[in-house]
């Protein structure tokens, strides 16, 4: 028998009751923790993980309405960030954004075969949702759009590397679809251009028309370079044989066709000009890998067709019968803030031209400013307008016929 | 309202007394560690969602180490199911075949190059309507180089004058090989690649011989692969190889360990280059990138598009492939000799001529192709590639009976001989105390049929005689088949064993010495397949890599695996 202290039921009655205080103390304390100070080991929405495929936007609180956003690939990095940003305001906590970049036409069919993971949408220009809605009326019918904003700006230009572009220019003086159709022809390459065997064959290229936007947007290049001019572009100039014949056979020459504006201008600058002497891109796409491009290959230069078009980016909330009330609302709330001054200011360093008119484009740390010298010009004169849907799909099929199943 | 104040602020005084006394307790009484106790969440583990990669094997140690520090992250769903990742190393052309053919079922894919993406998707497209992946993203670059020793590409010209697949193609098609350069002492031009079917830098090297041919470097036509004079000039370039093989890897060890003798030039990744430089070699090893241009392996990712990869699936493969880009990941890949296919990080040492490459290089590209085209280049080179002179040397000893063995590896012999091509040569020889010739030397063509039935009719019992029938199988390539030279095929021996020698006269160096006689004269490869628990793997390992061949192992479940493998090297 032990003779040491013993414990008798009132002792225990402490004991419990000074537990149940100690456990009781302890849920207050957790409880009255305020919401997102969760230190759960989960990295999901955390900094370092940009929003992407369904990534949450609140770190620890379940969202209360999710959205898929769709929106072409050569927004991605200004849309990845606006994507944290936005969840860090007091609009945004609650929502969700599903992350899609896809190519503007890969969107636009989706949307069209009633993919319900879409609810907002931002193609490269106004012409996809021309050929988009054409789309719709025939096959859903009715006003598919609730809202529809321009985002920023961006016109077309010619990316090069500057080494070629001097070598092509001491031949040619001009950089057009007419002079690189020739340069293109020539069968000994560079070294019939520039006395540059070790270059190869001149290389060109431009995304897949019928795949992606900026394909689309230099087909409509081609046609009003040939008739010279950039606007009202007609079914009988589509037709002309003439331009026919030249288009065709300009074509069959043009290599890459991505179906990915961004991912044609990252093979551009990963492979150097090796494979691409020159694309055909969003001004806002060569800018944001204006840096990087050169710790690779070197400096890229940039150049103006003399028909140029302004790709503006829209944003549109979808009137499709899957977008819930709240889902309308969410979108509406981040466009909304995509076209805030923080936002338009991020969307200027990416290369983007502001829709904002709040937001000046030639501040001293803009790319405007700071990469005149790669070619960059913020007065591009007169630009074209967009010509009708009819026309575009025409173009698009005369140049799939060259293709041959390429 | 004031006293419940200070009646929680007393209950909450309590409370962090009872925290820290349980935790005191736990960290005395148990081997819980407190950091587990923070870093893991309150909540039961949820269940982890599984991601299979399958990916070509040059970046396999980039990929394990990045895979490792993936799953060490501990990421999470939206669901708060935990991402595991698991990545299995194959050749390019597994990666997409195994889908097509719905033998695994991986949500990622990376082979070497998207021309097995182009020509995957174009035979999911015929026969599911639609393709194996969807838009891919370059986890890294290497561009496809001619691998010399540096002193042979200074005999060519080498660094002064650009050397091209023009140059060196000939070369190897020359009988007076390195002769013809004022170099007799090096001997013939020994060039080889891997297996187009299966490996990208095989498939490259083959669009190569066939631009050299035509003397273009815009787009291949379905023409020119076709034009007789440009099958004539494959044929003879692929007469000169030693063997192929599906692994770009083991082809650059095989040329680093074998020395000048081996090969004069292989068609490797620029990353092969930086990895001999690192192994300090007493003579170094340059890049050389061809003048005609070459082409980029660009180690495309993409999400497979098939109805078992969820949406939680596609979800987490975005996520992998996102850290894949990070740049640490990317920092890392350089480190191993990969141009990182972030733009972000700019391409530097050790890829410079310090490690015999040349960061400014290539100046031009090669197109590749499209899927038509490539599928009739294969199609081309199947019809003239070197034939095969192969011997199956199996071991029928008495534990040939335990755990279903002997009839896993007729099964597994009868697949490999299906594979075979109907201009190869086959033999049979079967060994237990003795060696019995089963099949000798019998064309495919006209006997693949008995060959297989004679298969079905073995059975294992008896002793091992491993040595004497390796001897007795590589005697037999002395004699050429009728009206050939012989070196005319690819030869070589397929020798299955599970077990250990008691009954041969010869000696393991008998073996050794002979397996080593022919490799100077280019001559037979000896595969072994070290079968089971009891095969004994060094001894078997000693015989392969003395005859410039390699080991296998496998178990009656992998054995067709292996000799699938081992397929790729005819």
């Amino acid at each position: 028998m032990s003779d040491g202290p013993s414990i008798k039921p009132a002792g225990f009655a402490v004991i419990l009751l000074f537990i149940a205080a100690c456990l009781g103390g302890a849920w207050w304390m957790f409880a009255r923790q305020a919401p997102g100070q969760n230190t759960g080991g989960s990295a999901t929405g955390g900094a370092d993980q940009p929003a992407t495929g369904g990534a949450s936007t609140g770190a620890g609180t379940k969202p209360a309405v999710t959205i898929g956003f769709a929106y072409g690939s050569e927004k991605r990095k200004w849309i990845e960030w606006a994507a944290e940003a936005f969840a860090r305001t007091p609009d945004g906590a609650g929502i969700a954004l599903d992350l899609k970049p896809m190519g503007s036409f890969e969107a636009g069919q989706a949307i069209v075969r009633g993919d319900t993971s879409i609810h907002l949408w931002s193609p490269a220009s106004s012409q996809a949702l021309a050929v988009f809605k054409a789309d719709w009326d025939v096959r859903q019918g009715g006003e598919p759009f609730l809202m529809n904003e321009s985002l920023a700006l961006s016109p077309m230009a010619f990316v090069w590397w500057k080494d070629r572009l001097d070598a092509f220019q001491a031949k040619y003086k001009t950089v057009s679809f007419r002079t690189i159709g020739e340069a293109l022809d020539e069968k000994t390459g560079w070294a019939g251009i520039a006395r540059k065997p070790e270059w190869g064959l001149f290389k060109f290229a431009h995304t897949h028309p019928a795949q992606s936007n900026s394909g689309m947007t230099t087909l409509v290049g081609y046609a009003y370079e040939f008739h010279n001019t950039n606007r009202g572009l007609t079914l009988t100039q589509v037709l002309d044989p003439a331009f026919q014949t030249w288009m065709q056979h300009l074509a069959v020459s043009v290599t890459g066709l991505s179906n990915s504006t961004g991912t044609l201008m990252k093979e551009f600058v990963l492979k150097g000009p090796s494979a691409y002497d020159c694309i055909y891109v969003y001004e806002s796409t060569a800018i944001d890998y204006l840096k990087s491009a050169e710790g690779r290959w070197g400096e890229l230069r940039i150049v103006y067709p003399q028909q140029n078009l302004w790709n503006e980016h829209p944003a549109v909330v979808l009137n499709a019968p899957w977008s819930s009330p709240a889902q309308r609302a969410a979108a509406k709330a981040f466009i909304k803030f995509l076209l805030s001054e923080p936002a338009q200011q991020m969307a200027l360093k990416h290369g983007l031209r502001p829709s904002n008119p709040d937001v000046a484009v030639l501040t001293p740390d803009s790319p405007f400013t700071q990469y005149q010298r790669y070619g960059l010009r913020n007065d591009l004169g007169s630009t074209g307008e967009s010509p009708t849907p009819e026309v575009v799909l025409n173009l698009v099929q005369s140049w799939q016929r060259s293709q041959g199943g390429r | 309202m004031r006293v419940s104040v200070i009646a929680a602020s007393i209950t909450a005084f309590f409370a962090a007394l009872t925290a820290g006394l349980l935790l005191s307790l736990l960290t005395s009484c148990g081997d819980a560690e407190p950091s587990a106790v923070t870093t893991e969440p309150a909540k039961p583990d949820p269940q982890a969602l599984e991601l299979l990669l399958t990916y070509s094997s040059e970046k396999k140690d980039w990929i394990e180490s990045s895979v490792s520090a993936f799953n060490a992250a501990k990421l999470t769903l939206t669901d708060g199911r935990r991402i595991t990742v698991t990545a299995l190393p194959m050749g390019s052309g597994e990666c997409v075949d195994e889908v097509n053919q719905g033998t695994r079922k991986p949500h990622l894919i990376s082979p070497a190059s998207a021309a097995f993406i182009t020509m995957g998707n174009a035979a999911a497209q015929v026969a599911n309507g639609k393709p194996l992946v969807g838009s891919t993203e370059n986890l890294v670059l290497s561009p496809v180089v001619i691998a010399m020793w540096k002193p042979m590409a200074e005999r060519l010209g080498w660094p002064k004058k650009a050397i091209g697949w023009a140059d060196i193609l000939p070369l190897a098609t020359n009988p007076q090989g390195w002769a013809s350069v004022g170099e007799p002492l090096w001997g013939r031009f020994k060039f080889g690649h891997t297996h187009p079917e299966f490996s990208n830098s095989g498939l490259m090297a083959l669009l190569a011989e066939i631009h050299a041919a035509t003397g273009t470097t815009g787009s291949l036509t379905s023409a020119e692969v076709r034009a007789p004079a440009v099958q004539q000039f494959v044929t003879g370039i692929e007469r000169s190889v030693a063997h192929y093989g599906s692994s770009t890897g083991f082809f650059a060890d095989r040329m680093f360990s074998g020395g000048m003798g081996a090969f004069s030039a292989t068609v490797l990744y620029e990353s092969n280059i930086i990895d001999a430089a690192t192994k300090n070699l007493s003579t170094p090893i340059v890049a050389i990138y061809p003048k005609e241009g070459t082409f980029w392996s660009d180690h495309p990712i993409g999400i497979v598009q098939r109805d078992w990869v969820t949406p939680a699936h596609q979800e987490a493969a975005k996520r992998f492939i996102r850290f894949l880009m990070d740049k640490p990941q990317q920092e890392a890949a350089l480190k191993l000799g990969f141009r990182p296919g972030s733009p972000e990080i700019p391409v530097g040492a050790p890829i410079d001529a310090a490690h015999g490459c040349d960061a400014a290089q290539p100046t031009t590209t090669l197109n590749v192709p499209s899927a038509a085209v490539l599928t009739e280049a294969l199609a081309m080179w199947r019809a003239n590639k070197k034939a095969s002179h192969v011997t199956l040397v199996l071991d029928l000893s008495g534990s040939m009976n335990d755990e279903g063995k002997v009839d896993g590896a007729k099964e597994a012999a009868k697949t490999f001989i299906r594979g075979l091509d109907d201009r190869d040569i086959c033999s049979l020889l079967i060994f237990n105390a003795t060696s019995t010739w089963a099949f000798r030397q019998q064309p495919l063509a006209s006997k693949r049929a008995e060959l297989l039935t004679t298969i079905d009719k073995l059975f294992a019992n008896g002793g091992t005689a491993l040595y004497d029938a390796v001897i007795e199988a590589q005697k037999d390539f002395a004699t050429a088949p009728a009206g050939e030279k012989v070196d005319e095929r690819i030869s070589a021996l397929v020798v299955l064993s599970d077990g250990e020698d008691t009954n041969s006269s010869a000696s393991l160096d008998a073996v050794l010495a002979s397996a080593a006689g022919g490799v100077e004269s280019g001559g037979v490869r000896i595969f072994t397949i070290a079968y089971g628990k009891g095969a004994k793997k060094d001894v078997l390992k000693r015989i392969a890599e003395t005859s410039r061949g390699k080991l296998f192992s496998g178990d009656a479940a992998t054995i067709r695996t292996v000799f699938r493998d081992i397929a790729t090297f005819f």
